[in-house]
């Protein structure tokens, strides 16, 4: 019997079986094909996007439904396993229009960030709230320990059981307010469609006609291609187009922010694990998967060069094409950049001990529980290109200059990202989704498994060796540091990382002589781009360790050392460039007062301090449009992205404030470059203190028209008239502008529209381009006990404390700060990308690189801040969300060194590493 | 019954068994395994989630999950070491799927619940199209993923002798976070009523390894510790595990020593303690 393959049989032609359930209190009785999951039919079948899909290995939890009241991981489950049961998806929980308690709590705790793990989160939530209602902690732990949450929610999803339970938890978000809502913990605007499932991420877009993409890459680090194999793949019913680099323009483009180095595919040669050799298009992304697997792939492995050693080698093949680098001197090497920053003069002084080590910083990967995606739909002259980048007006610019388009003809819809973390800045795979979108005159979509993901992006790898020289008393008196961060096979903005973060390698303190050279090495890896911290991270380690190494050799506490030499306001650090811009030493002192710095210690027990610095934006321009409604309402346009930090809800706070209305007639609309005015970037936590300026400026341009629009009125003279904090102020009274506008301005002419801009114009001779327009402070402190035996780190108290300028939503700053810091505990204690000799990653994919999970967390974990509303943005805040990354792993190095005298210098502290270093630290103490 | 044997008897055709899909499903998302046909045993009605004692046995059905299989446990006091291990299998979400049965037939050398099983002395009930057999855990795992099932076999039951009484049984294991993770390595250790001592190693070698003492050293509260430490290090040192991604050898080597230590001593409390198995 001939069936249409379409209709009856997956890819592999097995027929579809009957299906009968229960969804949602909904009786469905279907066809499927025997190998879809369970979260593919709910998802594509039945259309209830709100689970969803990370790690397809039962790891992360984002797909977590329940059958018969069990939660379950859908991935796991064939479709066909659930005939007969009840299922029940987060869509069911605020079915009724009302969010379950669980939801409640969550929202209400500031347990959701990008909301991306947040349905699957609920649902595990959800479980253990209806068996055991008033769970204890180590409850929550457990049960929540099967959902991944990148963003680092956890603290606040234990307040949330608790609220859920009863209990009173020590914050509430208040909502919505009226009056004043800056300074308030305001809830998160887009907070309910992330707690109901109802947020639509890029992988929840259906569009009609869509194909989709999948990629074909081959399992060594570098390769050179011999010959790709395409017919059979063609040939699989539902295939439309099998693409490899001959079938793309020749030359083949090259793109990338700075260096246009990046091919849209590999041409010859792979030069990492993982690069795309091919591309195929189908009907359904299923076919598109099976039919990739029939690519053949003609290939010679070639060696790879994957450490900073093999790079440098003077026999190392170089990695990319000299050729790209025309007139750069060091085009034959893989040296892509090297920069040298310094002031007074290291060989003058002398010191009374000096210290060299060199500190190692493991590659780590972004892990955002959403994995990359992109849909193009692209004709010969326009396209419109969906993805969730941080960036979205520079992937307009990227992609307008490959396909030789006016900007005018690209548009770009940026879903909010379910969690950036710096790896959706830059375009990746846009591109080769656009020439496929235009070989097949159809809208194209490409989602990248995790394993995917982890081979795209990732955090450069550091060797840092420092020699630092101090005086008896604990002073510093030089560092004279020599970085090399190992970037991948393209540049993407991994040179700008290793430059900014090495600009401020000597961190927050008063440093009279110093000497910076930093490199960025190609390698045949993965290409490193930002990431939280952008390079701050690596070279914090390896200096706040020689702090750490001078406090126990001169026998000063860690506390007492970086109270003597930490800058604080108005010191200068970097010599010549702007000076310290907060009051820095009162974050140190507040952090060691939550640990308890000066109280006794338990036997056994550790504690360890750091700092760091990160540079905020140094250049850049922000605009933004408001436009205030005849009803009052508020339409605010921005660029910025909304990935979890929690930017939309900020800006509304901000006009609302501006304008006197409440925060709830506040929208703010982002995302599209065809709508909102230009914004560079979401990045170097830059959005408050730029976007929020020219909000603020928008709101300006705003009160100068309602002057106008009074006094025309009115009959009054403009001077008579005006406008303070949200009010419009009369000779016959005050009133907010919300209220007065509703009376006057439809009679007038509908609705005020501003205008602001906030820029910092370039500097060509900085070595930034640009001073920081502030800088992230932070301390970290930790308290911990180590098993001797197994070589874990248990963590009682991790203490983090930032200095914020003004706190405009506590609430947010305190889940941003925590975020940060946990992810800082990932990389401190298990993260780490493992390569074996050709340049393979040997822990791809979730089951092998681990990340903080709930009982990963410290006992206790406390964010304090300090608010002098000293800085550049709006209400003197300062830019957050990086600060509690930067020292993590120094602080906590430290501790484990408090408690068992071992010191270690490289990353992470696992339990082996560390079991390892007790090992020779027994054996010298035997000799 | 029948009929799933009988499906997956047939020749000429690619089939799998499937129970909770924990490991299957991953299986066959990445490509390590192929299949034409994926026979679902939790539609097997003979199969389905029951525990209790039979014949002296504990008999838990292959339907049988951790989660149900922790729960019963819990409730009845039984096989302290069991639940605990049956309690660390991945998360929830999958302990409600993941079944006992699956464990063992999955043949990991990391696989949890397996070390207890061999040290509770246990058996797997095996029905197949010429009748049932028994075979002991330990025999019953050929090597890494094999097991000595034939076509056309179906794992019914895992039975878990119920009559030994004073026992003292403990499970450890060693993992990168606390958080879900795979064993990097694990153990059992089982002190039985004539003080024989049982350890079986875990994610140490490709099958499980066993190793029995009657050392009073062991068991004897006055033997020092310097004196048990020896001993315990040279039972351990049956085992040679390798280096992969999760651990080096030497790491690995060194942790059976700290858990046989750890294990032991909460065996012996639990013996003293009293009730079956602690
Ligand atoms: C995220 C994650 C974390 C995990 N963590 C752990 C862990 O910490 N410790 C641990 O031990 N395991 C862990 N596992 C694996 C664990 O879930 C499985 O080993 C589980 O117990 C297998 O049971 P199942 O019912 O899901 O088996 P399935 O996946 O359905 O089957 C597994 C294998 O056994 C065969 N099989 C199943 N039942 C029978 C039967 N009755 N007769 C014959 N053959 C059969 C199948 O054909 C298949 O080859 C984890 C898995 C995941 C996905
Ligand atoms: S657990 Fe299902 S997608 Fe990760
Ligand atoms: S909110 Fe959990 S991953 Fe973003």
């Amino acid at each position: 019997m001939a069936k249409d393959p379409h209709q009856d049989a997956g890819p592999t032609g097995i027929a579809k079986t009957a299906l009968k359930l229960t969804v949602n209190g909904q009786p469905i009785a279907t066809k499927v094909s025997p190998s879809v999951s369970l979260l593919d039919f709910l998802r594509d079948d039945l259309k209830l996007k709100g689970a969803k899909e990370c790690c397809s290995v039962g790891e992360c939890g984002a797909c977590t439904v329940m059958i018969d009241g069990q939660s379950v991981n859908a991935c796991l489950v064939l479709a066909a396993e659930s005939d007969g049961t009840n299922v029940e998806t987060v869509e069911s929980l605020s079915a009724g229009g009302q969010l379950s308690t669980v939801q409640h709590s969550f929202l209400k705790c500031g347990a959701v960030q990008c909301g991306f793990c947040i349905p699957g989160m609920v649902m595990s939530a959800e479980a253990l709230h209806r068996a055991v209602p008033d769970a204890t902690e180590a409850e929550v732990r457990e049960a929540l320990s099967g959902n991944l949450c990148r963003c680092g929610g956890y603290n606040r999803m234990f307040d949330a059981m608790r609220d859920a339970a009863g209990d009173v938890p020590h914050c509430e978000t208040t909502a919505p307010v009226t009056g004043k809502s800056v300074g308030a913990d305001i809830s998160r605007l887009g907070g309910i469609e992330r707690v109901a499932g109802t947020q639509e991420f890029l992988a929840d877009i259906d569009l009609d006609g869509m194909a989709h993409l999948k990629l074909v890459s081959i399992d060594v680090g570098r390769a050179r291609i011999n010959r790709i194999e395409t017919e059979k793949a063609m040939a699989v019913p539902g295939v439309i187009d099998v693409i490899t680099a001959a079938d793309l323009p020749h030359p083949m483009p090259h793109f990338g922010p700075t260096y246009r180095d990046r091919p849209v595919m590999a041409v010859d040669e792979t030069r990492y694990h993982g690069e795309p050799v091919a591309a195929v298009v189908a009907e359904t992304k299923e076919i598109a998967a099976y039919a990739a697997g029939l690519v053949g792939v003609d290939y010679d492995a070639l060696p790879a060069v994957c450490t900073v050693k093999q790079a440098l080698a003077s026999d190392a093949h170089p990695v990319q094409d000299p050729a790209l680098r025309p007139g750069d001197p060091m085009a034959e090497t893989n040296i892509l950049k090297e920069r040298h920053f310094g002031w007074g003069d290291i060989d003058a002084v002398t010191p009374d001990l000096v210290i060299e080590n060199t500190y190692t910083f493991p590659m780590v990967t972004h892990f955002a529980i959403e994995p990359h995606g992109f849909i193009v739909d692209a004709t010969d002259d326009a396209m419109t290109i969906w993805s969730p980048v941080q960036h979205p007006f520079l992937l307009q610019k990227i992609m307008a200059q490959l396909f030789d388009l006016p900007l005018s003809a690209v548009r770009v819809l940026a879903p909010d990202p379910g969690g950036g973390f710096g790896g959706k800045q830059i375009p990746k795979f846009e591109p080769l989704v656009a020439f496929a979108s235009r070989r097949t005159g159809r809208p194209c979509r490409l989602v990248l498994t995790l394993e995917e993901t982890f081979q795209a992006v990732r955090r450069a790898a550091a060797e840092v060796t420092v020699r630092s020289g101090f005086s008896k008393e604990g002073d510093i008196l030089f560092h004279d540091i020599n970085s090399n961060y190992l970037i991948g096979a393209y540049a993407d903005v991994a040179e700008r990382v290793t430059t900014k973060g090495n600009y401020l390698g000597c961190g927050p303190y008063r440093v009279p002589n110093a000497r910076i050279a930093a490199r960025a090495i190609l390698s045949n890896t993965t290409p490193s781009c930002a990431f939280r911290g952008f390079g701050t991270p690596q070279v914090n380690w390896a200096v706040e360790g020689q702090i750490n190494a001078a406090a126990r050799q001169l026998g000063i506490d860690g506390f007492e050392i970086r109270m003597r030499n930490v800058a604080d306001k108005g010191d200068e650090i970097v010599q010549g460039d702007v000076p310290a811009d907060g009051h820095w030493l009162q974050s140190v002192q507040k952090a060691a007062d939550l640990l308890g710095w000066d109280t006794p210690k338990q036997p056994g027990r550790g504690r360890g301090i750091a700092v760091g610095i990160k540079a905020g934006a140094t250049t850049g321009l922000s605009n933004s449009t408001v436009r205030l409604l005849a009803d009052g309402s508020i339409l605010v346009f921005a660029g910025t992205s909304d990935m979890g930090q929690g930017a939309r809800t900020i800006f509304a706070q901000l006009a609302a404030d501006a304008l006197g209305a409440p925060y709830d007639r506040v929208k703010v609309i982002m995302g599209d470059t065809s709508i909102v005015p230009f914004d560079l970037q979401t990045s170097a936590s830059r959005s408050t203190v730029f976007m929020g300026t020219a909000i603020t400026r928008a709101c300006e341009d705003i009160h100068a028209q309602v002057i106008q629009l009074a006094s025309d009125t009115l009959g009054l003279p403009e001077d008579t008239i005006q406008v303070d904090d949200g009010n419009i102020i009369l000779p016959s009274g005050s009133e907010p502008i919300f209220d007065f506008v509703q009376k006057k301005l439809g009679a007038w002419n509908g609705e005020l529209i501003g205008n602001g801009r906030m820029r910092k114009p370039t500097d060509k001779d900085h070595p930034l381009g640009g001073s920081p327009a502030f800088f992230e402070f932070n301390c970290t402190a930790f308290e911990v006990e180590v098993d001797q035996a197994t070589g874990e780190v248990l963590i009682h108290n991790h203490v983090t404390v930032g200095d914020v300028g003004k706190a405009l939503n506590p609430l947010q700053v305190e889940m941003q700060d925590e975020g940060a810091a946990i992810m800082g505990l990932g990389h401190s204690l298990y993260e780490q990308v493992l390569l074996d000799d050709d340049g393979r990653i040997r822990n791809l994919g979730a089951i092998d690189y681990r990340i903080v999970t709930t009982k990963d967390m410290p006992e206790k974990m406390m964010t304090g801040m300090i608010e002098n509303a000293d800085g550049p943005g709006p209400k003197g805040s300062k830019g957050v969300s990086e600060g509690a990354i930067l020292c993590t792993a120094p602080a906590l190095a430290a501790a484990v060194a408090d408690a068992t005298g071992v010191v270690i210098k490289d990353l992470p502290l696992t339990p082996e590493r560390v079991w390892w270093a007790l090992q020779e630290q027994g054996a010298v103490a035997a000799q | 019954m029948a009929e799933a044997c009988a499906a997956w008897a047939t020749p000429g055709r690619d089939a799998r068994l499937l129970f909770g899909g924990t490991d299957l499903t991953v299986g066959l998302r990445h490509g390590h395994l192929t299949t034409d046909v994926v026979i679902d045993l939790k539609r097997v009605a003979d199969l389905a989630a029951d525990i209790g004692p039979s014949k002296g046995m504990l008999r838990v059905s292959a339907g049988t999950t951790m989660s149900a299989l922790a729960a019963y446990l819990d409730r009845e006091g039984l096989f302290a070491a069991l639940r605990d291990a049956a309690n660390v299998v991945g998360s929830i979400q999958i302990r409600n799927r993941a079944t006992l049965a699956g464990n063992i037939c999955n043949a990991s050398p990391a696989a949890d619940t397996v070390p207890v099983l061999v040290a509770l002395g246990s058996a797997v009930e095996i029905s197949g199209p010429h009748g049932s057999r028994e075979v002991a855990v330990e025999e019953f795992i050929l090597g890494n993923r094999q097991i000595d099932l034939r076509r056309g076999e179906i794992v019914s039951a895992v039975l878990i002798p119920l009559a030994r009484q004073n026992c003292g049984c403990a499970f450890d294991r060693i993992t990168r976070r606390r958080g879900v993770d795979l064993a990097t390595a694990n153990l059992c250790c089982l002190i039985d009523e004539r003080s024989e001592v049982v350890f079986a190693f875990g994610s140490v070698a490709p099958r499980p390894l066993v190793v029995r003492s009657i050392d009073p050293v062991l068991t004897d509260p006055s033997a020092t510790a310097h004196d048990r430490e020896k001993t315990v290090a040279a039972l351990c040192a049956i085992a040679a595990p390798i280096s992969d991604v999760r651990a080096s050898a030497g790491y690995r080597t060194a942790m059976l020593g700290v858990m046989a230590e750890r294990a032991l001593a909460s065996a012996r409390r639990r013996q003293q303690v009293g009730g079956t198995h602690g």
